[in-house]
């Protein structure tokens, strides 16, 4: 395999390599619907991913691009995640930042891409709303749901449009 | 010559004695007349008139003594004899030592009567010897007369020396002799004068003797002479060492000979030729040819063979003949040939037996493929070997030559990958032998290893052996099947010999320590565990050695009928020793699903209490769940009456993530199966909280019995896919069948056939793969089982007839099952990997369109080669055929110009 890797390049570069080619594979052997992920280039170490809003929640029928970035110690560190999508959510912050406990303190070498997307998409659907980023997004989840939905909507773009912009 | 023509001659000079003037002949100075002086009177007390007188007088002597001394022109017999005379001795004195002496003050006008003798003898030996040993030496010197030449002539040439010689010194040296006497007494002779005396004597002696030496010398032709006498000592040398084969293309005699006599005669010879002047210089020369000769000759003579019996080296015989052999033999040459020195130096000994090892090393290099090919027979030939590497340039002549052979004899298609395996592992214990280091090992090991990791089949054939049982039954596996090197095995089973923790460059106390090879790279280390599975398990980076190996181990374990699995544990414990153990995790879990499948299988079935006979099953697993391969159970197509044995069925659980891709043809195993499958996932699941079980049908094992009108037959290790197929011949409810009347269903229809089905029935009812069914279709029919009644339909043979046509089919279909057979493997063969794994590769492009945006063919077919796991050997006509398939089922778009995007 071919990575254009950096000078520093060594032997836990390569392991990432090889537990990233893995987990695609898992990813692309047993895909879940909703969600797909693909390396962004020849680099393993970012890729971007698609998730689907879940059905019965403000995010039905939108789609979320998201990009993941995974360290040189992963998988004994999280990836970096962050929503390429204008998501309103109370526990994203407005430049796609997502606060999640598995993608922070509680991550876990079990853990995989395919996991922190499923995760991400029940996130979406139940949004923890004890610590949020979004007090404005949290407040209203509780109180309006039809305000919510209408910034939700608001916010959201398309692949297309952001791509065009 | 008789005394008459004596008298003769002495007073009418005959013409054959015409040598009666002082050579060179010159017109005797009669003097002349002074001016003044009176004419005509020789005697005159002129000076010149005194020189004429003795000039006269010098005449007579001078033809007195030559015809004394003349030699006969006709043979060898030499002169005529007679005894000296008075007049004869008077003129000898003369001549010699009285007033005809020469002197110096006489110029060149008079010869003085030695040197006419020489010049005489030379004459006559050119008149008549000389012809005679031209015909002797004229032509090419056969081998076989070499000796007996050598010898006619040494015998001539002496003989004509002892004639020569004597003429000298009867009548001339005596004469000598007194003139010293003389001297000496003569007053004011200088005080060392007898050395002087002994010059007189001497000189002239020594000066003739050249003489007639430079005239044999030049008799014979020189290379020839040298040539042949180089032989003879060559042919010496062989009998007396009792060489057999010999260089010179003679064939040596059988017989032993007496090597007294060889050496007496060889003694005599030397020492004939060196008296008549044939020694010296060009016998040396020869000798050293000879020696030379008789060095290679050992070292190709049976003597040095190759000690195949007890296996140990030559070398020290080797030199201890060069020491006790060849040298004296040397040395009796020198003597007989008067050399100055005749011992052997000790500097000189010690560069001939390093000579002789060079040869002797050089001989072994030739054959050194050989040698490793027989390794272990051929220890001796190693040691010989490693003798010669310490001389200089030895080791690279040792690689150069073996590189060549190698690559002449092993690097080639037409050698097996077993073969070049067996060869590599006989090099690496050889040269483990030759140098310990390994130094020289790592050097011509380079390019078989290069080789071998180019063989695709190397790594499978290396585990495959790894994982064979040497003592097993199945050795005899190893002659017919030359995917597996016995080699390997036995060195797996050999115990494994811990290195010792301690640095050995670092340990002071190691007495044997030795510095690297010169030609180690400075990097060199030799690596501490140096067995020969080491050097083939570190053939490839340790990540694909491992990936080989998850899969033979894989395709082992299912196959393995061992409950215990304990040779496999134990191989992977060898192999965890020598890659390190947290590579091998995965082959970790993979043995123990099989362990734990053991149990788990006992409690399923304590607690199903449903089993009477045993079956193993086995499946994959899931995502985080784990699989299981089933081992449908014993079926039985035509059940009989009583009631038959209950199916069970037994699981092997294997865990997905850690098991390599396995095969997994999707169809429909028997409902009696189906309904165990789905009690034994209940009950796992009950014992194993959240797991979930993936049957995996197409891996497995089975035992079934089939009950036929006339007759019962139990089949063992079947797959799953063939007792599915065997079982769909099973009659359907309302279906009449042969076998109804044993039922005991009431309708007695014995001439009803048996239940027939076509292949399409088959592959919709069982939605299995055709190419599957016909597979185990042909196997059927191999066991006379089913039978072919129109073209893909089939009926079984409830009774057995005995038809020709049916064996010929069933014998031919067995064929066709063996061969069907070798290529199924329960890990997945290639060849249709692309339309298996299409699920996988569409998922690629989807995953890659959605979350990349639009690509062209040429950047997806990139992508994929890189991204995906185990390669995408395919091109971009694979590719643009997916794409489109996806696009008639909606899912992507071609947006022209060979782009593609996903379907919103």
């Amino acid at each position: 395999m071919a990575l254009s890797e950096g000078p520093r390049a060594s032997n836990s570069a390569a392991n990432v390599a090889s537990r990233l080619q893995k987990e695609l594979m898992d990813i692309m052997t047993h895909p879940t619907p909703g969600i797909t992920a693909f390396p962004s280039s020849e680099n393993l170490t970012t890729w971007t991913a698609t998730i689907d809003g879940p059905e019965a929640t403000p995010y039905e029928a939108l789609v979320f691009k998201l990009t993941f970035e995974f360290p040189a110690n992963y998988p004994y560190a999280p990836p970096h995640v962050v929503f390429k999508t204008p998501i309103y959510h109370p526990n994203v912050d407005f430049s796609g930042r997502i606060c999640l406990d598995i993608l922070k303190d509680k991550w876990s070498a079990v853990y995989n891409t395919g996991t922190v997307l499923l995760s991400l998409q029940s996130l979406l659907g139940e949004p923890n709303n004890s610590s949020p980023l979004n007090g404005q997004a949290a407040e209203l989840w509780d109180s309006d749901m039809d305000e919510f939905k209408r910034l939700v909507l608001a916010r959201h773009k398309t692949p297309e449009e952001l791509d065009a912009a | 010559m008789d005394h008459a023509t004596l008298v003769f001659a002495s007073v009418f000079p005959v013409p054959t004695l015409s040598h009666t003037t002082p050579t060179p002949l010159a017109t005797p100075d009669l003097g002349y007349t002074a001016p003044g002086s009176s004419f005509g009177s020789p005697f005159a007390g002129t000076p010149g008139a005194g020189q004429q007188h003795r000039s006269v007088k010098r005449n007579v002597a001078w033809s007195t003594a030559t015809r004394f001394l003349g030699l006969e022109s006709s043979g060898t017999s030499g002169r005529g004899g007679g005894r000296r005379t008075r007049d004869v001795e008077e003129a000898l004195s003369y001549l010699l030592v009285g007033e005809g002496r020469l002197h110096e003050g006489n110029g060149r006008s008079e010869g003085g009567l030695v040197e006419w003798f020489t010049n005489e003898v030379r004459m006559h030996f050119a008149r008549v010897v000389r012809p005679g040993l031209r015909e002797l030496w004229g032509k090419e010197v056969e081998l076989r007369t070499a000796w007996d030449i050598l010898e006619e002539t040494q015998r001539i040439l002496a003989q004509v020396q002892n004639l020569y010689s004597q003429p000298f010194s009867d009548h001339i040296i005596p004469f000598l002799h007194q003139a010293a006497s003389n001297m000496t007494i003569r007053p004011g002779a200088c005080r060392d004068g007898q050395v002087v005396d002994m010059e007189i004597i001497n000189g002239p002696k020594r000066t003739f003797q050249r003489e007639i030496h430079a005239a044999f010398a030049h008799s014979l032709p020189p290379k020839r002479f040298s040539k042949t006498l180089s032989h003879v000592l060559y042919d010496a040398g062989c009998r007396l060492f009792r060489f057999y084969i010999r260089h010179d293309g003679v064939q040596a005699s059988t017989t032993p000979e007496n090597s007294k006599e060889v050496r007496d005669r060889m003694t005599a010879l030397l020492m004939g030729l060196e008296s008549v002047g044939l020694g010296g210089d060009k016998a040396q020369k020869a000798f050293a040819h000879a020696m030379n000769k008789i060095i290679d000759t050992f070292i190709s003579s049976h003597y040095v063979k190759v000690d195949w019996s007890s296996r140990r080296s030559v070398v020290a015989d080797m030199r201890n003949w060069v020491e006790n052999g060849f040298c004296p033999l040397v040395e009796l040459v020198l003597e007989c040939l008067r050399c100055e020195s005749t011992d052997v130096d000790p500097a000189q000994l010690k560069q001939w037996q390093e000579m002789a090892l060079n040869r002797l090393g050089r001989s072994r290099v030739e054959n050194l493929f050989d040698f490793i090919i027989n390794w272990d027979h051929s220890v001796g030939a190693i040691l010989d070997l490693k003798e010669y590497l310490k001389l200089d340039g030895a080791k690279e002549h040792l690689k150069n030559s073996f590189s060549r052979q190698v690559s002449r004899r092993l690097l080639h298609p037409g050698a097996t990958t077993t073969y070049v395996l067996n060869v590599y592992i006989s090099i690496i214990r050889a040269f483990h032998k030759l140098e310990p280091k390994g130094v020289l090992l790592q050097s011509v090991a380079r390019p078989i290893r290069r080789y071998l990791k180019e063989r695709d089949d190397t790594a499978r054939i290396i585990i495959s052996s790894l994982l064979i049982d040497v003592d097993d039954e199945a050795s005899s596996k190893f002659a017919s099947n030359s995917e597996l090197s016995y080699e390997i095995a036995s060195e797996m089973a050999k115990p494994f010999a811990h290195a010792d923790a301690t640095d050995d460059e670092f340990n002071w106390n190691d007495m044997n320590w030795q510095p690297l090879p010169h030609d180690a790279s400075p990097e060199y280390k030799k690596s501490k565990v140096e067995d020969v599975i080491y050097f083939l398990l570190t053939l490839w980076d340790r990540e694909d050695f491992i990936n080989e190996l998850k899969n033979i181990l894989g395709d082992h374990l299912l196959r393995c009928q061992d409950a215990e699995y304990q040779k496999e544990i134990r191989l992977l414990e060898l192999i965890k020793v020598r890659l390190g153990e947290d590579k091998l995790q995965a082959c970790e879990v993979m043995l123990r699903d099989m362990l734990e499948s053991r149990r788990i299988n006992d409690t399923i079935r304590t607690a199903t209490e449903t089993s009477k006979r045993q079956d193993k099953i086995l499946r994959t697993p899931e995502g985080p769940t784990r699989g299981l391969r089933p081992r449908p159970p014993t079926s039985t197509p035509t059940s009989a009456p009583a009631a038959p044995p209950a199916p069970t069925l037994n699981a092997q659980i294997l865990s997905s993530f850690f098991w390599p891709v396995l095969r997994d043809d999707d169809f429909h195993v028997p409902a009696e199966i189906l309904a165990l499958q789905k009690d034994y996932e209940t009950r796992f699941e009950r014992i194993k909280g959240m797991r979930k079980l993936r049957w995996m049908n197409a891996l497995g094992e089975s035992r079934i019995t089939l009950e036929f009108e006339d007759r019962t037959e139990e089949f063992e290790h079947l797959t799953p896919w063939q007792v599915s197929v065997v079982y769909a011949f099973q009659p359907q409810p309302g279906e009449e069948w042969a076998g109804s009347t044993r039922k005991g269903k009431g309708k007695a229809k014995t001439k009803t056939p048996g239940i027939t089905r076509n292949i399409e029935q088959l592959e919709e009812s069982l939605e299995m793969d055709e190419a599957l069914i016909r597979q185990a279709i042909a196997f059927w029919v191999g066991k006379s089982v089913l039978r072919e009644t129109a073209p893909s339909t089939y009926t079984v043979m409830e009774t057995l007839s005995h038809s020709h046509v049916d064996e010929d089919a069933a014998a031919a279909a067995q064929e066709l099952a063996e061969v069907q057979a070798q290529q199924t493997s329960t890990v997945k063969s290639q060849a249709d990997v692309l339309n298996e794994k299409r699920d996988v590769y569409e998922a690629f492009i989807l995953g890659m369109l959605t979350n990349q945006g639009n690509m062209g063919v040429g950047r997806i077919l990139m992508m994929m080669r890189m991204m995906v796991q185990g390669g995408f050997p395919f091109a971009e006509d694979e590719v643009r055929g997916m794409l489109v398939q996806l696009e008639e089922r909606e899912r992507v778009v071609g947006l022209g110009g060979d782009v593609w995007g996903v379907k919103k």
